[in-house]
């Protein structure tokens, strides 16, 4: 058998042939499996056909339908004559095929008989288009018969397209995994090659403590990964055969909120089960106005247009009121509050005489409200109001009253300016190469604002800088930030990303439970989409439709570390299985003794 | 005054004769199991019946033609297809039954005397195969002799096919007695002469009535799998005798004939005339219980039950194995219009 130019001869094991009962179309055919082969749903294989001139044309498929059935009886009690041994049938046993690739690209269809085989090592590469990908594919997890699937990295960084975006009901322990999966596969595959440092990541942590010991070695990884060696009859571990450490994420710093209520004494990051390591992060009440992080307080901006509009100028206030001085706090002369007494500081500074120091944050809707509503005797200041009308005013001081408690933790003024420095949170912090902040424990417009802020200035910073090194956004309940309906500066602030994000080098991994409730332009901007299990009644909606019929009736029954893949080399999604995380998720998966025995821990102690 | 009664005869109405049609016999019957007119029970199979076949041919014309060899010799001849083919099965149902040797042969009977070659029907996608249709020379000129041939190529080979697969019949006492292992049920009457082999013919249809009045009566009284004793059936001028009995496959229906569901089964008989084999005796004792479990149901089969379920499944592979007869019969006009031109297409 000759092939085509730069082709070999396929290899793979011959597993059927083309059937003729059933129409054979360049996109998809049926096969009947031959006796001794057996196929799975996700098996990939190859037909060659032969045109008149001579020529091969190559198909490659993944098998998305197996189905068996008696050939040649005509009623279904059949079965049991057949069973008795009466009654001659064969079990016709076949497969239907999604074609993947044709190549060379003619579009004719394959000839019922056309022998069907198994797609391995250069067909394999062929058919997920590993040829395309060069050196810039990395693996996104192992294919049902433990082949690697590569991923092309140019879909990933932006270069070609960029985004991630995951979906899947929540309890299944994935669509975080997945990404974390991915993003230690993108750093320590060497897809990065040279600029390898370069890449960041900033992860979001919203449920539990789960992500704060990320760099820290799971003690179950080796057991599990033995186990599903076992299983699947693998060769080799599953990180073996992706070429990936099992280690834990190298270079990762911890950040997480102040703990509330300290606003006097040390500063501690809200944290129950990690006792080191984790780093408090807040912003100082003069940053909060002069980098105008007032509107990201405010999750429904939409609420009424004249809100916007107070929000838009007291946001330029405050900015205003903010410049010429470098402290942590804002000083104000003209306002005179009830509790004056308390507000006067012992070690206060000459330029400040006559003023009045604005440290917390309650202090300063405090401020406002006065500036709004109290001065000039409930006219507000004329400068500060405009031609708001008192009830949108009003609306605005009640909402800033309402997220005042969450936001007093997070915006302090009761700082030193080493204070301020030392706790303000940069992701791009030399040495780091994984920033984790930890919002699990804010409130929901906490969450938003700490969200909106961090990605904000990510932005903006990426603007100044370019995409020299690439940061890989992972936020989990997209759905909640980037709502299909409704407007918020948070929402912006991803959609910037999504569409402008990937020339900038910021890199979105997404992830929600359901695709359908988030902004449509976020989805459709992802290159590669993934999913896990879905409810059934979500799978049928149109953002999947990138899935074919029988898939998204599997999505349904996926399990645990089972993921469909969809990239844009590759038409059909591919599912796979990735291992078990080698960093621990949870504490007690720790690994404490650090690979060592009880005993020779125990040891060191004694001497 | 006795009502009028009606009942169904319960073969379909498109079979020629049907079943009630019943014809004298003109040959003679002896009792040669037992004189003792009643009827026997089955009997299960014995464990050392490992294998059964179920043999059944099939013939079609494919095309009837009109030859004019090289030497200026005409005549009449036919394309045609026939397919001989058996099930093998376990009696007592222990693995799966399986199609053997079904497979089309084709032939080109022609009229005698004709230089004929062999035709060889190209495929134009190479993944449909070839269709070769070996000469057969046809015995008289009338226009069915080329029917008549190819049906005396499928009993020959259909015979040969049972024959091959079943166990020997002694001929005589002196012969070394041999086991019961393998039997084969032939589709319809004994055809030929005696191969020696276990085979029973099944006839389906009863258009003849071997037993005299007295003795008729006992087909109406058989209870499913019970059985005639065995008679020695001569044809006057027949060429070979054979051994005969009949056995009820199941309850006829209250509206239908009350012989329905009666089978006459036959094997060859040996020469000697008082020699009953152990083995014909045997295949007897065992046929009720054997046919009621390979018969039919009425929901499946209008032939049902006599109609076994292999055999039915067996025509369907025949039929299957001769391909599709339009197509065939348009593969033979393009092999007639790319080999002799167009002319010679009518």
């Amino acid at each position: 058998m000759t092939g085509v130019q730069g082709q070999s001869a396929a290899t793979g094991a011959v597993v059927g042939m083309v059937l003729g009962t059933q129409d054979v179309t360049p996109v998809s055919f049926w096969f009947a499996v031959q006796p001794g082969a057996s196929i799975q749903l996700d098996d990939l294989v190859v037909v060659g056909t032969r045109k008149p001139d001579g020529a091969e044309v190559r198909f490659y498929g993944i098998v998305d339908h197996v189905r068996t059935r008696h050939e040649g009886v005509t009623f279904d009690s059949d079965v049991q004559d057949v069973a008795a041994g009466l009654l001659p049938a064969s079990i016709s046993y076949a497969a239907r095929v999604l074609v993947t690739r044709v190549h060379p690209e003619n579009f004719i269809p394959p000839q019922p008989g056309d022998v069907v085989r198994h797609a391995r090592d250069a067909d394999l590469r062929m058919a997920l288009s590993a040829d395309k990908m060069g050196d810039r594919a990395f693996p996104g997890g192992l294919l049902a018969d433990g082949q690697v699937l590569p991923l092309n990295y140019r879909f990933v960084n932006g270069e070609n397209g960029g985004h991630i975006n995951i979906s899947g009901i929540s309890g299944v322990a994935t669509k975080t995994s997945y990404a974390l999966f991915l993003l230690h596969s993108i750093f320590r595959s060497g897809v990065m090659g040279a600029s390898a440092s370069a890449g960041r990541a900033l992860i979001f942590n919203v449920k539990g403590e789960d992500l704060l010991f990320l760099d820290q070695a799971n003690k179950d990884v080796g057991a599990r990964e033995a186990d599903a060696q076992a299983q699947k009859g693998l060769p080799r571990t599953r990180y073996d055969l992706m070429n990936l450490p099992a280690e834990a994420f190298r270079d990762v710093q911890f950040l997480a909120p102040p703990r509330p209520g300290s606003t006097a004494g040390a500063i501690v990051p809200h944290v129950e089960q990690r006792a080191s390591g984790v780093t408090p992060f807040l912003y100082s009440l003069r940053e909060f106005c002069l980098r105008r992080m007032l509107p990201y307080v405010f999750v429904d901006r939409d609420a009424s247009v004249n809100l916007g509009f107070v929000i838009g100028s007291i946001e330029d206030r405050l900015y205003r009121l903010a410049q010429g001085a470098d402290t942590p706090y804002l000083t104000v002369e003209d306002w005179q509050p009830d509790d004056a007494e308390a507000l006067i500081d012992e070690d206060i500074r000459f330029d400040e005489l006559g003023g009045v120091r604005i440290s917390t944050f309650p202090q300063l809707v405090a401020y406002l409200e006065y500036k709004l509503l109290d001065a000039n005797d409930g006219e507000g200041d004329r400068k500060w109001v405009g031609k708001q009308s008192p009830a949108t005013l009003q609306a605005f001081i009640r909402r800033l009253r309402g997220v005042q408690k969450h936001l007093t933790p997070l915006v302090r003024g009761d700082l030193s300016a080493a204070q301020a420095a030392q706790y303000r949170p940069d992701p791009l912090k030399p040495g780091v190469q994984t920033t984790v902040v930890d919002i699990h424990t804010l409130s929901a417009t906490a969450q938003m604002f700490v969200v909106g802020v961090l990605l904000r200035d990510l932005f903006e910073h990426k603007e100044r800088v370019g995409r020299q090194d690439t940061v890989f956004v992972v936020l989990d309940e997209l759905n909640k930030y980037a709502p299909r309906d409704g407007d918020s500066p948070i929402k912006d602030v991803l959609l910037d990303i999504a569409e402008r994000g990937r020339s900038l080098g910021i890199i979105l991994i997404g992830a929600q439970q359901t695709a359908s409730e988030v902004e449509r332009r976020i989805v459709s901007n992802a290159a590669i989409r993934v999913v896990g299990r879905l409810d059934l009644a979500e799978a049928e909606r149109p953002e999947y439709r990138f899935l074919p019929q029988s898939f998204r009736a599997r999505a349904g029954i996926l399990q645990p570390g089972t993921m469909l893949v969809s990239q844009p080399d590759v038409p059909n999604p591919v599912l796979v299985n990735y291992p078990f995380p080698a960093w621990a998720t949870r504490k007690d998966e720790v690994d404490d003794l650090r690979g060592k025995k009880v005993e020779d821990v125990g040891d060191d102690w004694l001497r | 005054m006795a009502r009028m009664r009606i009942r169904l005869d319960p073969w379909p109405v498109d079979l020629q004769g049907g079943q009630l049609t019943l014809k004298a016999f003109d040959g003679t019957l002896d009792d040669v199991e037992t004189p003792r007119w009643a009827a026997l029970p089955a009997r299960p199979i014995p464990e050392r019946l490992k294998q059964v076949f179920v043999v059944d041919g099939k013939r079609r014309m494919e095309s009837r033609i009109f030859i004019e060899d090289p030497q200026g010799q005409s005549g009449l001849g036919g394309f045609g297809a026939y397919v001989v083919g058996a099930v093998d099965l376990c009696p007592h149902g222990t693995r799966q039954a399986e199609l053997l040797a079904v497979k089309a042969q084709r032939l080109l009977a022609h009229a005698p005397n004709l230089l004929v070659e062999p035709a060889q029907l190209t495929p134009r996608n190479p993944h449909t195969g070839q269709l070769e249709y070996a000469p057969a020379p046809m015995q008289g000129h009338d226009p069915l002799a080329a029917l008549n041939t190819l049906q005396q190529h499928m009993l020959g080979a259909e015979q040969l096919l049972s024959h091959s697969l079943a166990s020997r019949v002694p001929v005589d006492e002196t012969d070394d007695r041999e086991w019961l292992t393998a039997l084969t049920i032939q589709d319809g009457t004994l055809r030929g002469q005696n191969l020696q082999g276990a085979v029973v013919g099944c006839v389906k249809t009863m258009e003849t009535m071997y037993l005299p009045a007295d003795r008729a009566g006992l087909l109406s009284e058989l209870k499913p799998g019970e059985r005639t004793p065995v008679l020695r059936m001569t044809y006057e001028g027949g060429q070979f005798t054979r051994l005969i009995w009949y056995v009820r496959l199941c309850e006829a229906a209250f509206y239908q004939h009350p012989m329905s569901g009666v089978m006459r089964l036959e094997m060859f008989a040996p020469d000697d005339t008082d020699f009953l084999p152990p083995i014909v005796r045997q295949v007897a004792n065992l046929s009720g219980t054997l046919l009621t479990r390979l018969g039919s149901r009425a929901h499946k089969d209008p032939r049902a039950p006599q109609n076994l379920i292999p055999t039915a499944a067996l025509e369907q592979a025949m039929n299957r194995s001769m391909g599709s007869a339009d197509l065939v019969t348009r593969r033979i006009r393009a092999h007639i219009a790319a080999t002799f031109g167009r002319e010679a297409v009518a």
